[in-house]
């Protein structure tokens, strides 16, 4: 399987603290993987380095084979990016928004694109609404449909269901698990989540004070750290005393770094 | 055979896409002016408001005086309309940038692969829109009001707009790169500069009308170069192309400074994280 994410020892240092201590990602295309962790983990870094919104001060990043450094506008074409905290430009119609992002991403004419997101996340009535007239989750919706346009090979997701009901964020994932069926799309995606992470991905990525302390398929991180599932193995890694060095208390240790 | 692209899928790296992407920002800017209205007080009352204010400073100068009137009316206002060359593409540009900080969209355009000067160059390239409108409604509102009509200066006044742009949009690199650096705090300084700007650059005056001390600040400004050129053809000599050629240099010289300020700060910005200030 071709690798469209190699992210090798990234590192960044803020005033007071590293918030990613040598952090290694591959993922491999078509592949759905979680970035999860307490908050100040290090998850949002992260997926900000691996997008080129933030530089590393150690490490590479290459996505499909283009190294991000070198090359930042030729390794953005093939990923997209949607969070559920960012807002939709207030002046703009949703094609129009749409429109202006899929020439960005330079398809002369997105309509079709834009056309299929849209009816894909059954949101086709909201084409000739203003951002300031949509709801949170119909932003997040109009979102994801803006990332997908260019039919990325990767697709990163930061709390892409947060503070949206469950029906939406239902949509959400189901729209998100047929993408990735359909087009080979990998996911990254970070939640806090953890009943969401166990329906939409295949494997999981434990972040704690900057470091992956586990890589895995969900249920074996849960039996691994002996937890009934993974909001147990949440809880333990979100816990002041954990640090980073201490064993998982089952037996398994392979897979966790 | 050359075979027809499919529209529906991206074009290749070249100058057709650059002009595609450029198109697609400069729409959407269009968007944002035309639904909401106060933004065009910018293209449309302010240069008028300033036309009323000189051409009646003008007026008043010339009370009495027909030869020293004539003469101020034609540095006053034509001085105010080329300055809204220099303060409409300064303008457009900076506040074009801080409407992707307002709107939180900085971050959802980084992560896309538009490069920085295409991202200008759609701005910019808006900008020139808003220019027309402005400098536009300018020379009527000069040709109404006090029948000063700017295009009896002929073509000469053409390098010197040219000169003035440039300036303009230098100007405007420098703010969004101070904004970067600085955060949302700096961006008063997209209005702000171009008060200090205008007085040092001998506008309706000559700079030995400038304090002493304040010249050498003044002699450094390429639109000192293009307003000196300016009066001369208002007092009805020929273009000095020698006072083009220096304003054109430093203009270009102010150009290369301005990016690689530009460059140095979204380097900045991506190395502490800033973006975060916006998401």
């Amino acid at each position: 399987m071709d690798t469209v994410l190699s992210a090798r020892g990234l590192v960044k240092e803020f005033k007071r603290a590293i918030a990613v201590d040598g952090v290694d990602i591959e993922v491999k295309a078509g592949e759905r993987v979680a970035l999860l962790g307490p908050n100040g983990a290090g998850k949002t870094t992260t997926l900000l380095m691996i997008l080129g919104a933030i530089s590393p001060d150690k490490g590479e990043v290459e996505i499909c084979g283009v190294p991000q450094r070198r090359n930042r506008s030729h390794a953005a074409e093939h990923v997209g990016f949607a969070a559920g905290y960012l807002p939709l430009a207030g002046e703009m119609k949703v094609r129009e928004y749409l429109m202006m992002f899929g020439q960005i991403y330079g398809i002369p004419d997105p309509s079709k694109a834009i056309a299929e997101g849209l009816e894909r996340f059954r949101i086709q009535h909201l084409s000739e609404a203003k951002g300031t007239q949509l709801s949170s989750g119909q932003r997040t919706l109009v979102g994801i449909v803006r990332a997908v346009l260019h039919k990325p090979r990767l697709l990163v997701l930061d709390e892409p269901t947060a503070s949206l009901d469950p029906d939406v964020a239902g949509r959400v994932r189901g729209g998100i698990l047929e993408l990735c069926a359909d087009n080979g799309t990998a996911l990254l995606v970070t939640s806090h989540d953890m009943l969401e992470v166990e329906r939409l991905c295949e494997r999981v990525l434990f972040l704690s004070a900057g470091r992956i302390v586990a890589d895995g398929a969900p249920t074996e991180i849960a039996e691994r750290f002996g937890r009934e599932d993974l909001e147990g193995v949440f809880l333990h890694l979100a816990d002041e005393n954990y640090q980073p060095s201490d064993p998982p208390t089952s037996q398994h240790t392979d897979h966790i770094l | 055979m050359k075979t027809q692209h499919d529209p529906t899928t991206p074009l290749r790296p070249g100058a057709k896409r650059s002009w595609l992407r450029m198109r697609a920002v400069s729409r959407r800017h269009a968007y944002v002016l035309v639904r909401s209205p106060h933004r065009l007080f910018d293209v449309t009352l302010w240069p008028l408001v300033d036309v009323l204010m000189f051409g009646s400073l003008a007026s008043f100068i010339g009370t009495g005086n027909a030869s020293g009137g004539k003469q101020a009316a034609g540095y006053l206002l034509a001085g105010i309309i080329l300055w809204h060359i220099v303060y409409q593409s300064q303008i457009a540009v900076s506040t074009g940038f801080l409407e992707e900080t307002w709107s939180r969209n900085l971050l959802n355009l980084m992560v896309t692969p538009i490069r920085e000067m295409e991202y200008v160059g759609g701005v910019a390239l808006f900008g020139m829109a808003k220019l027309v409108i402005g400098v536009g409604l300018m020379m009527i509102g000069g040709f109404v009001f006090f029948s000063f009509n700017i295009t009896t200066l002929g073509l000469a006044v053409v390098p010197i707009a040219a000169v003035l742009l440039l300036v303009g949009w230098a100007i405007s690199l420098f703010v969004i790169g101070v904004v970067l650096r600085y955060g949302p705090g700096a961006e008063a300084l997209a209005w702000g500069v171009m008060f200090v700007v205008l007085p040092l650059s001998g506008v309706f005056y000559p700079i030995d009308a400038l304090p002493r001390a304040v010249r050498p600040i003044a002699l450094a400004l390429p639109t000192t170069y293009a307003f000196a050129a300016l009066r001369g053809v208002v007092d009805g000599e020929a273009l000095n192309w020698a006072y083009v050629g220096i304003g054109a240099g430093g203009a270009f010289v102010l150009s290369l400074l301005a990016f690689w300020f530009l460059v140095s700060m979204l380097k900045l910005f991506r190395r502490r994280g800033y973006v975060t200030r916006y998401a």
